[in-house]
């Protein structure tokens, strides 16, 4: 049996991509991203906008995919952690977080990441103060945050140095 | 065989393995799981602390387009029953009556989870609400009411006391008396609980998908319950995002999505969403402790008396309550690191109409700790002396190893003087005092908490080990590369990563060439998996286990082939060759060829092929890991605001496999604990319905409210395989009470002791304007 519900067909732009998609208007981006584009790297941890897990990156502003409708997302680009990984290997974000010890379950990691990549991205200079601020609305339940803020600090060092 | 005895991966800081696929958004978690024709499940769920359910109308959801069934426990009627242990079991779904809020009544199977929520809403039930049972002090009395007519609200109850514990008490020139409070918490793994199954038709097989910790004992639980012989199920654990002991529990959903797949022939998947996590995820900490205590002038505590009662919620949580798991373990480790002769324990854990209690890491720990760690303080306050010196006069000393404490326990050698004294200088304790006098007149409240732990690791018996050891698989393939495997459930603790460290070692192959799986019962040998901090000390010795026999085989291949004794044997980094003469020899990966392929040349008495499993029960019932947490807090006294400034570990877990792993779990679990001590709380009004259903009103640390963490390790090797203890839920067990001695202190002039978790500012500032001024 299949539902009524009724569905559009929409164009969303992801890492760099034109997908076109059938949703209902009530699917949220989050579910549209893993669901149907397949890009699972985008968690749920709460659909209530607390957790940050969900984060993805519009026009490269962190937004929570989980309240956003994906048509909201029409006309914009989205990233996703997929989009911030390169073909091979890892960024340098994401290696400093290898170095670094900055995750266990790894549930919170891609909305960590694109959080503080949009940070160093806007603010290069961000001193451990200001990402512990920019960190506040992803929650990790794993790591305690020290490892994760090391990380973007050396992530941030290294982006200077280059 | 000198190499062996160098290991050069164990204690090493190595980078995860685990690591690119999490990172890079590949990682494959529960709900990542979607095959062709999956049907998504939402859960009717009790909106009553307590109810008899009259009818339930379910034609209008049946009817919805895009649903596919609706079960109600006519459909389902698997009852969570440990027989022999609780006269009471949970129904999956409820049966002529609601327990707790968030209960599971009925479920919907539809194409996709939009479509059952939207179905759940047209399920009419008639309910008609009793007097809910909330209070657990009435409860012990039968107040008001029985929760299951069928049995007593007390649904286990113990006493004990050391020989002469009256007499001793009654003689000790000083008492005290104080009642700790522990408010209900819980894990908030950030990946919600799910589950997903479906049946191989070829074979009749059903295969399930869980985010547990322990995939052979779900593998059992489904089984057992189900009435499905073993060997027709298969659990494959994915990617798990968190656990803390909440996943080692077999939950109702979880038969109701196998008893769905199997029922309908189609793939069924369930993901819980944040609200019913709050409301069904295990609870725990529910508890109270009334403790009276006996010391003399020096600070020296003789005797401890305490009633133990923990609210286990509407149903033993499925297969163990962690009512009784708090408590009774609670009751043995009470004394903690010091030397107190007496202890007199009762415990009374009841039903109530809430959220069934379980395990969050640590269990008993925290609670213990607090306690422990907060009659210290009293003591120390009574008297008039420095906390840390009463805690030296009490301090059981090096010499004392085995130590016996008061409740039969038995303690390994341990650091617990040597690591409270390091941790005092660690975070500068002498110097503290002066500054906290000079903020004092400048009206600032600074605070300094100790906590000294025990923490017992890899228990014969914790609730995540039905069984007491752990088993290894290792298969040198014909390429000379390793296959392990092992029956863990690791959530984020890097199992691939520190058993290959141990495994390379052992071998003498490079790290990289070796793969470690677990979670999946078709491929790994039976054993207990993960919790209670047992898959190091466990899981690892079977590793190191396997690794020993499998070098052992290793060897004798490569002295006959290189025709030199056993004892000239050496191996590293895929070779192996005969000691002083490294032109003689032979690459592992000849050797598995040799093995497998070219059979005549294997030696005399050896198998063909590189394939063993071993198993390994540690030798003591349980290792003790120690340390000792120092919390600086800041308490602003006029809005009750508490801030952890500083914070100093020094952690004694045996041998090191991993340290940069260790202090990633420290770090977490302190961070729990400033959870524990200052923010969550999970909140019943007096009808018994759960507020706190979102992650806006149950607090978790954020990075703002977690300082940095000084860490530094001791290392007092366990008497079992390679000296490791456990160390997943010291951290947590200590923090709590380091920061609630914390905030203590800095309301001293105030004469307030912190007596609940957690504490929140409205607490403290009634602490502030309750005591005297200054
Ligand atoms: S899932 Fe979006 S904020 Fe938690
Ligand atoms: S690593 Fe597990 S929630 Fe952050």
């Amino acid at each position: 049996m299949a539902a009524v519900e009724d569905r559009i067909s929409i164009q969303l732009q992801v890492n760099g991509r034109q997908h076109q998609v059938e949703v209902a208007p009530r699917w949220t981006l989050a579910d549209v991203l893993r669901h149907q584009i397949g890009l699972t790297g985008t968690h749920i941890g709460c659909e209530q906008g607390v957790c940050g897990a969900c984060t993805v990156l519009l026009d490269g502003e962190p937004v929570r995919s989980c309240l956003m409708f994906a048509v909201q997302a029409q006309g914009h680009h989205v990233t996703t952690v997929e989009g911030v990984t390169p073909e091979t290997g890892l960024s340098p974000l994401q290696e400093s977080f290898r170095d670094h010890h900055a995750l266990q379950c790894g549930y919170c990691t891609p909305g960590m990441l694109l959080t503080a990549q949009a940070l160093l991205d806007r603010n290069p200079t961000a001193d451990e103060g200001a990402v512990r601020e920019a960190l506040t609305g992803n929650l990790c339940r794993c790591t305690g945050y020290q490892f994760i803020v090391d990380a973007v600090l050396a992530a941030r060092d290294q982006g200077r140095d280059e | 065989m000198a190499q062996a005895m160098r290991p050069q991966m164990m204690g090493a800081r190595v980078s995860r393995v685990e690591d690119p696929r999490l990172l890079s958004g590949q990682a494959r978690f529960l709900d990542d799981i979607q095959v062709p024709g999956m049907l998504e499940v939402a859960f009717v769920r009790s909106p009553h602390a307590a109810a008899r359910i009259r009818g339930i109308h379910t034609e209008k959801a049946v009817q919805y387009p895009g649903v596919h069934a609706v079960l109600t426990h006519q459909e389902c009627s698997v009852l969570l029953w440990e027989r022999d242990t609780y006269k009471v079991g949970q129904p999956v779904l409820a049966n002529g009556e609601v327990c707790y809020v968030g209960q599971p009544v009925v479920a919907i199977v539809a194409e996709n989870r939009y479509v059952a929520e939207d179905a759940a809403e047209l399920v009419v039930v008639e309910y008609e609400p009793v007097t809910p049972v909330l209070d657990m002090r009435e409860s012990i009395l039968e107040q008001p009411r029985r929760v299951h007519p069928e049995a007593e609200n007390v649904f286990f109850h113990k006493k004990y006391a050391t020989p002469g514990f009256d007499e001793a008490f009654a003689k000790a020139p000083h008492h005290l008396t104080a009642s700790f409070r522990t408010n209900r918490q819980t894990a908030v793994s950030m990946e919600p609980r799910g589950t997903a199954a479906m049946v191989d038709a070829a074979s009749g097989r059903v295969t399930v998908y869980a985010s547990t910790q322990s995939p052979h004992r779900m593998r059992e639980d489904i089984s057992h319950l189900m009435e499905i012989p073993e060997h027709l199920v298969r659990v494959i654990v994915p990617e798990v995002g968190g656990g803390f002991g909440m996943k080692a529990n077999c939950y109702p959903e979880d038969i109701v999505v196998v008893a769905a797949a199997l029922k309908y022939k189609k793939p069924v998947k369930w993901v819980s969403d944040r609200m019913e996590s709050l409301e069904t995820d295990v609870h725990a900490r529910d508890d109270i402790h009334d403790v009276e205590v006996a010391f003399d002038g020096d600070g020296k505590i003789i005797a401890i008396r305490d009633h133990l009662m923990a609210d286990g919620g509407a149903y033993p949580a499925y297969p163990f309550s962690g009512a009784v798991g708090e408590t009774s373990l609670a009751s043995r480790v009470l004394t903690g690191p010091y030397d107190i002769p007496h202890l007199a324990t009762e415990i009374h854990c009841t039903y109530s109409n809430k959220t069934p209690l379980g395990a969050y890491r640590g269990v008993w720990g925290p609670i213990a700790s607090f306690i422990q760690e907060g009659v210290v303080d009293r003591v120390a306050r009574h008297l008039g002396l420095d906390s840390a010196e009463v805690r030296r006069r009490n301090m059981i000393r090096p010499g004392q190893f085995p130590y016996r404490n008061a409740a039969g326990m038995v303690y390994d050698e341990g650091s617990y003087l040597q690591s409270m004294e390091e941790a005092l200088t660690l975070i500068g304790y002498e110097g503290f005092r002066a500054r906290q006098a000079k903020l004092r007149e400048e009206g600032r409240y600074l605070g300094i908490g100790i906590s000294v732990f025990v923490e017992p690791t890899a228990m014969a018996s914790s609730e995540a080990g039905s069984v007491g050891y752990e088993s290894c698989t290792i298969r040198i393939e014909p390429s000379g590369k390793v296959t392990a495997a092992l029956g863990l459930g690791p959530s984020g603790q890097g199992h691939e990563t520190t058993m290959a460290q141990i495994i390379a070692d052992q071998l003498g192959v490079r790290f990289e060439d070796i793969v470690i799986l677990h979670g999946d019962t078709d491929s790994a040998p039976f054993g207990g998996g993960t919790g209670g901090s047992r898959s190091g000390p466990i899981g690892g010795g079977a590793a190191l286990v396997a690794g020993r026999q499998m070098r052992e085989r290793l060897v004798k291949y490569a002295a006959s082939l290189l025709e030199a004794g056993e004892e000239d044997i050496e191996l590293g980094n895929g070779q192996a060759w005969v000691a002083g003469v490294p032109d003689r020899s032979i690459a592992i990966r000849t050797i598995a060829e040799t093995a497998y392929t070219n059979v005549r040349k294997i030696p005399e008495g050896l198998p063909i092929g590189l394939e063993l499993t071993a198993r390994y029960l540690p030798k003591r019932p349980v290792t003790f890991s120690n340390g000792t947490h120092i919390a600086e807090v800041e308490v602003d006294i006029h809005t009750g605001v508490v801030e952890v400034t500083r914070y100093a570990v020094v952690n004694d877990c045996g041998t090191l496999i991993n340290p940069t792993i260790v202090e990633g779990q420290i770090h977490g679990g302190v961070a729990q604990g400033i959870g524990s001590a200052i923010l969550e709380a999970l909140h019943y009004d007096e009808d018994g319905q759960l507020v706190t259903t979102s992650l806006l009103d149950y607090l978790l640390p954020e990075s703002t409210d977690v300082p940095r963490i000084d860490v530094r390790h001791l290392e007092t090797p366990s008497e079992g395989e390679g000296g490791i203890k456990g160390m997943g839920e010291g951290s947590l067990i200590a923090a709590p009470a380091a920061i609630v001695n914390a905030i203590s202190d800095a309301l001293t002039p105030f004469d307030g002791m912190v007596d609940t978790l957690p504490v929140t500012p409205p607490m403290v500032l009634q602490m502030v304007s309750g005591g005297r001024t200054r």
